[in-house]
């Protein structure tokens, strides 16, 4: 048994994978698109982690970009400024304390369900977001800024220079991989299972004995420090973090990716970044009104594709669906 | 005689103003299977509902072994012995059949906080689930997707789930809802096997069924507890028949 659901979704990612290494090789020296990559792998991270919490676990959250935010904003506050710290170290930092954070905010939105729980992430998040724009401290509006990269040695050694743009095109589709690994093998493990069954029927799965807020609490903080990491890369690429990170329409855009890409199929994940983000760049270049051409694509690509691209591959290599 | 397992002492169960369990005290014993009759509304799939844990109870006590567990949480109850199987059908139609029956086989074997043990490598749960599904009659139907088996087989994989989680009481509701007589007369002779082992509250309205199978039975009214005897004293008791047995046609 491999990790894989499908036909497609192990081709996709032999591909994806394939490509991802050796696409540098070609765009040598082109900084431009392989920034553009890393940007959207890094999107891809945090899509796959919402859409492991709506779609595997089914908890809906419009607040999940105030961990992505959070990620970058932990960073930028611990790091001391003009020393370069341990990359590894601080994504140890990040995860934990957006984990513990995560924690604490899901002990109160996982009492509530459904519209209420839309509700209260998307509260909490606005809350989050008006706290950094009003405070001084870290910057308000314009956020704080990075002026020193971190350093990559793992005892001593050192091969990932993050100030060059492939190195860290590479961290990335490192960290994509191991993320979509991390989550192939919960979903299949003994926790999977209960996350699967409180999904589907969380009254029958009470029924059988299961504490379901407990599964669902440990699912959130996965997914949540998971987001933080993708926002501390984003944060790390672009230099700062500003409050627009965690505005709610990045946690709206996520979710329209992971619907693009197929809710639930963690895979589709990479795909609906990829192409609402190539579909975005190639209609910007068309017309000044790309937002509305790019809502009603978008519109009809959801409505169509009935389990998202992920489905629709599936259903080009005759799978059937799992 | 044997043990008393499960009590409920003063029960009561409102729904605003609706009296749905009314003050009711009942017990059930080991390896006796106890029918629950009555009209439509009079409040089984409540008692039921109440003595799982889904419903908390208005006022009153549940006792288990004797010891008030009115307390616990939902959840609770699946642990201390009290298995319960639904009037709908309730169960995971994306898996199969003996997934199905490892999910409520898991519960009890542990591990389900682990993130990283693969779910298919657990023998004892697999071999848990499996003889669940083979005393249900469904061991031909372990990787068959729950949605496609039959309706019947569904309400036995309903009963299998319940299996799995090792039971003392088993609360069943109507099993036999909606099955075709050849699917009843599987689902009667488990049940003969199965109150050799367990304490049974049937609820069923297949009269005949109920007949033939139980112990006790109590009949219920609005919410209240009308009788409790045996078969032969039910049926030939004129309270019963006068309120609810009376008339030969529909019982419910
Ligand atoms: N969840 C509920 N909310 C409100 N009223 C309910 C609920 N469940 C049952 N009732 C009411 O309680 C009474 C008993 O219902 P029920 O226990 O389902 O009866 P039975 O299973 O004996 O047919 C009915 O009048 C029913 O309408
Ligand atoms: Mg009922």
């Amino acid at each position: 048994m491999s990790i894989f659901a499908n036909k497609s979704e192990k081709i996709f990612i032999y591909l994806f994978f394939a490509i991802g290494l050796f696409i540098p090789l070609f765009l040598e020296g082109n900084t431009f698109y392989i920034n553009k990559f890393s940007t959207i792998i890094i999107l891809a991270i945090f899509v796959m982690s919402l859409d492991y919490l709506v779609g595997r676990t089914g908890l809906i959250t419009l607040g999940h970009a105030m961990f992505y935010g959070l990620g970058g904003y932990i960073f930028t506050i611990l790091a001391p400024e003009y020393e370069a710290v341990n990359f590894w170290v601080y994504t140890f930092y990040v995860m934990l304390i957006s984990g513990f954070i995560a924690l604490i905010v899901g002990l109160i939105v996982l009492r509530t369900s459904g519209i209420y729980m839309i509700m209260i992430t998307l509260a909490l998040a606005q809350m989050t977001f008006y706290f950094f724009a009003d405070s001084i401290e870290y910057g308000g509006q314009d956020g704080l800024f990075i002026y020193i990269k971190p350093e990559t040695s793992i005892f001593g050694l050192s091969f990932l220079d993050l100030d060059n743009e492939t190195h860290f095109y590479y961290l990335c589709l490192l960290s994509l991989f191991n993320c979509f690994v991390f989550f192939k093998i919960i979903m299949n493990s003994s926790f999977g299972r209960v996350i699967d069954a409180l999904k589907e029927n969380p009254d029958r799965a009470t029924a059988l004995g299961y504490n379901i807020f407990h599964f669902r609490l440990i699912a959130y903080v996965l997914a949540s420090s998971l987001a933080a990491y993708a926002g501390y890369l984003f944060a790390l690429q672009f230099g700062f973090v500003n409050p627009s990170m965690m505005s709610w329409d990045v946690s709206a855009t996520a979710l329209v990716m992971a619907l693009l890409g197929g809710l639930g199929s963690i895979y589709g994940a990479i795909i609906g970044s990829f192409v609402y983000e190539g579909l975005h760049y190639f209609i910007e270049h068309l017309t000044e009104y790309w937002m509305f051409f790019m809502g009603a694509l978008i519109i009809v690509l959801v409505l169509t594709l009935k389990y998202g691209m992920a489905g629709f591959l599936n259903n080009l290599s005759g799978g059937k669906r799992s | 005689m044997s043990q008393t397992i499960l009590e409920a002492e003063n029960l009561c169960k409102f729904w605003g103003g609706l009296k749905a369990l009314n003050e009711l005290n009942i017990e059930f014993k080991d390896k006796q299977l106890h029918s629950i009759v009555g009209p439509n509304g009079a409040g089984k799939s409540t008692l039921l509902n109440t003595l799982c844990g889904a419903y908390p109870a208005t006022s009153g006590v549940i006792l288990y072994h004797g010891k008030p567990i009115t307390h616990l949480k939902g959840y609770e109850f699946c642990r201390t012995g009290i298995g319960r199987s639904f009037q709908k059908t309730n169960i995971f139609h994306n898996a199969t059949c003996l997934e199905n029956c490892c999910i409520a086989a898991q519960q009890r074997i542990g591990g389900s906080f682990n993130l990283f043990r693969k779910r298919s490598t657990n023998r004892k749960i697999a071999e848990i689930a499996r003889s669940a599904l083979e005393q249900v009659g469904l061991g031909a139907r372990a990787d068959t997707k729950a949605t496609e088996v039959s309706y019947g087989e569904q309400r036995q994989l309903e009963i299998a789930m319940v299996l799995a989680t090792a039971p003392k009481v088993l609360l069943l509701d109507e099993p036999m809802a909606g099955m075709g007589h050849e699917e009843s007369q599987t689902i009667i002779s488990l049940l003969k096997e199965l109150k050799k082992q367990y304490c049974i509250v049937l609820v069923e309205h297949d009269m005949d069924a109920v007949f033939e199978l139980s112990d006790l039975m109590t009949v219920m009214v609005d919410g209240q507890h009308l009788i409790t005897d045996t078969v032969d004293n039910i049926r030939n008791n004129p309270l019963v028949q006068d309120a609810y047995l009376g008339n030969d046609d529909e019982v419910f």
